[in-house]
């Protein structure tokens, strides 16, 4: 391992030395306090809260997102606080009457203008709160610095930080966004990190296609022994690829992951130590085709959709990233 | 999951994701499957059709595994379908396609959109007439309170959201287009939304209309045969409804008036208890929704291969066995979750926010979030010791919690230093 360690370019190794310093201060970090509900939602000169705040919790979500509740369910949802912005001395009725004036075309009845409404996910812990913000985040959208990361769209903007996923919706008044306004002082009342997965810098530049990354909870690759995945599409060569990471509790864990998985799929037998706790073995996979596996310590790690040629390199660096992250 | 007895793994892996197809579609001839329906499927209380609806096509007579008519819109559906919502890979998918499972239900809002993203990479390589696709539009003035469009209602919205979700799918048209969650009489007939749902279908971009409903759905239900507009209603079913009985009286009607039913949330979360010790049998709890005949279809989400096989299994055989009814008898806990009913709210004498404190001892005692218990108590404004002055509780709870002692025991959390919750 020395050797391979020294062989490697020093980008890669400055890589690794952040990611030992990412992971020591992620353990570091002290979980912030949960504030109160009405302190989520700052005072912002000009505006009033005209409903809300209001609370839902992991058994009532579905009232206010139907369905979907039972992805962010899977993220840990803890609750959820969300409220209603309009303009002082605003009737919200009025408003909303105005903001549909404004969609029709008739702009001088639309100086009321918007109304914002705040949604604020809280889940267990931000790499909970990062997973659910990658499994809904669109391709092909421009990131914004806010919290951990953000994007926005005409009539919308979505961000994490810390364990907090936050969505905004402005209607009406769409000459002027608010959006940003708004973001920037909802974020700045929400302790956590502001810093990405330390997991992800573990990931191989080379290919990588930017902010595509996903995080599973639960399920990866329709696997339910498969749990707390990070997947990261690749483009090499014309080969589009994922590599993922998935994190054991601990060694054992991985093992058992490994010979589910072999037993699930075809595996031509594996190359292991003594002990198996660390090895290689590709899979037939019954949904996936074939899956290039390796493990080690409470880490197993791959390569699915079209490993090519060059997979064997990203796998051992992704690898000895993993092993530096660990400590 | 892991009960599979006539599709084991090592057939899967044997016959691969092609196999899954040949072994649901092995299951047996129309004529047995049919048959078997009859026999097994009679309902104990439902109340059927007299008559079958004049527009629907006779029983499916194609090989395979049992399908039931979808209503008026003479679609041959299997009884199993697949809830599309939480998967985000799109093999799962296709393996399910080719295991038998074709009707696919997924949401514009689903994912925000990245769900039907997902399956447009699955659908535009199989012929359109081997899937039946299913989607739904939620519009953004309906209150989710009181489940009431708004005056500003665009119905322009559906055929805005409708048009993103066709490119999403890489589709010109659906087969299904639902009006999202929908719970109540008013909302269902509300004109601009009727009108805007029916240019949808004339437009050609959806073949037939529904509604989807998990509150106050026999209302709901009522309403789409009343609106003769909706081909379908996607419902919730299950066993663990507390008005089963009448979300079932109204499903029957619905049929018996030609509309199509698909069950849905028919295996009723996973866990009986909220320490998540008690799973539910969940191919039971399947099978216990199709023994109605009146309903065509049930949609169970599924993300895992096993979750797939289950399924499947189902799907060849709805068969509800005397072991598997027993096990949706097990254990009535009273469980964690306040629904928030609000019944308790009137008769308590000291006006205790009671919905809050059962959250707190929900928080406490089935997450074990002590620090989230705490700080949620610390919001309330509460007397020092609540129910300690009251003496016989005049509070009856919906559930059947012991309101009077949860509120004593987790009251008792405001005082534990925040040092020593963790």
């Amino acid at each position: 391992m020395r050797r391979r360690l020294c062989s490697l370019p020093g980008a890669l190794l400055a890589l690794l030395a952040a990611s030992a310093s990412a992971s020591s201060q992620a353990a570091a970090e002290p979980k912030p306090a949960t504030p109160p509900t009405a302190s989520l939602f700052p005072k912002i000169e000009g505006w009033r809260i005209s409903d809300g705040p209001t609370r839902y919790t992991p058994e009532t979500l579905f009232e206010y997102i139907d369905g979907g509740a039972d992805l962010f369910l899977q993220f840990d949802f803890q609750d959820l606080a969300c409220a209603t912005y309009v303009k002082d001395g605003v009737d919200r009725d009025k408003n909303r009457r105005s903001a549909r004036a404004s969609q029709d075309g008739d702009r001088s009845r639309a100086a009321a203008g918007a109304e914002i409404t705040v949604d604020i996910y809280h889940h267990r812990d931000a790499m909970r709160a990062f997973g659910i913000y990658t499994q809904e985040r669109p391709t092909g959208t421009t990131p914004l610095p806010i919290g951990i990361e953000g994007y926005a769209g005409q009539d919308y903007l979505e961000f994490v930080v810390g364990p907090y996923y936050v969505k905004l919706v402005q209607s009406g008044g769409r000459e002027t966004s608010f959006l940003r306004l708004f973001a920037d002082k909802v974020a700045a009342g929400l302790p956590g990190t502001r810093e990405a997965p330390a997991i992800l810098k573990c990931f191989p530049d080379r290919g990588k296609r930017a902010r595509a990354e996903k995080l599973a909870a639960r399920d990866f690759l329709g696997h339910p022994f498969l749990h707390d995945a990070v997947a990261v599409p690749y483009q090499i060569n014309g080969a589009n690829l994922r590599l993922f990471a998935v994190e054991g509790k601990d060694s054992a864990d991985v093992r058992a992951m490994v010979k589910r998985y072999r037993a699930a799929g075809k595996s031509p037998g594996a190359e292991a130590d003594s002990a198996g706790s660390e090895g290689s073995a590709t899979v037939k996979d019954p949904l996936n085709g074939e899956v290039v596996l390796r493990w080690k310590g409470r880490w197993l790690w791959g390569v699915v959709d079209q490993p090519c040629t060059e997979c064997k390199a990203l796998l051992d660096e992704l690898g000895l990233s993993l092993s530096v992250f660990d400590r | 999951m892991s009960n599979t007895k006539s599709l084991e793994r090592r057939d899967v892996l044997r016959l691969g994701v092609g196999g899954l197809a040949a072994g649901a579609l092995s299951a047996g001839c129309a004529t047995v499957a049919s048959s078997q329906e009859k026999k097994t499927l009679a309902p104990e209380t439902a109340p059927q059709p007299k008559q079958a609806p004049a527009t629907a096509p006779a029983a499916a007579k194609t090989a395979g595994p049992p399908r039931r008519v979808l209503g008026r819109t003479g679609i041959e559906v299997p009884i199993v379908s697949m809830g599309v919502m939480n998967a985000d890979n799109p093999n799962l998918v296709r393996a399910a396609l080719d295991g038998g499972i074709f009707l696919l239900d997924t949401a514009h809002g689903y994912q925000e959109g990245r769900n039907e993203e997902m399956l447009g990479t699955v659908l535009p390589d199989r012929k359109r007439d081997s899937f039946v696709l299913a989607t739904k539009v939620h519009l953004s003035t309906l209150d989710r309170k009181t489940g009431l469009f708004s005056k500003e209602t665009r119905g322009e919205e559906i055929g805005e959201k409708l048009d993103i979700s066709l490119k999403r799918l890489g589709l010109d048209h659906v087969d299904i287009l639902h009006l999202h969650n929908q719970s109540a009489r008013e909302s269902v007939l509300y004109e601009p939304v009727l009108k805007a749902l029916e240019k949808a279908k004339r437009d050609g971009k959806t073949r037939f209309i529904g509604l989807s409903t998990h509150k106050n759905e026999p209302e709901v239900i009522r309403a789409a045969v009343e609106a003769k507009l909706y081909d379908v209603v996607l419902t919730s079913y299950n066993f663990r409804q507390d008005h089963h009985l009448q979300v079932q009286k109204a499903v029957a009607e619905a049929a018996l008036a030609g509309l199509g039913i698909v069950a849905m949330k028919t295996q009723a979360g996973i866990y009986w208890d909220k320490e998540k010790q008690s799973p539910i049998n969940m191919k039971a709890a399947l099978k216990w929704a199709l023994r109605d005949p009146n309903v065509h279809t049930a949609i169970p989400g599924f993300t895992t291969l096993d979750q797939l096989q289950t399924d499947l299994e189902v799907l060849r055989d709805p068969t509800l066995t005397d072991d598997e009814k027993r096990s949706l008898e097990a254990p009535k806990l009273a469980g964690f979750f306040c629904q928030g009913c609000d019944q308790c709210l009137d008769p308590c004498l000291q006006k205790l926010p009671i919905p809050e404190l059962m959250r707190s001892f929900m928080y406490a005692h089935a997450y074990r979030n002590r620090e989230a218990a705490q700080a949620l108590l610390l919001e309330l404004e509460l007397p020092e010791s609540p129910c300690d002055d009251c003496g016989e509780c005049p509070v009856r709870c919906a559930k059947g919690f012991d309101v009077r002692e949860r509120v004593r025991d987790i009251v008792r959390l405001r005082e534990v230093p925040r040092e020593f919750l963790v």
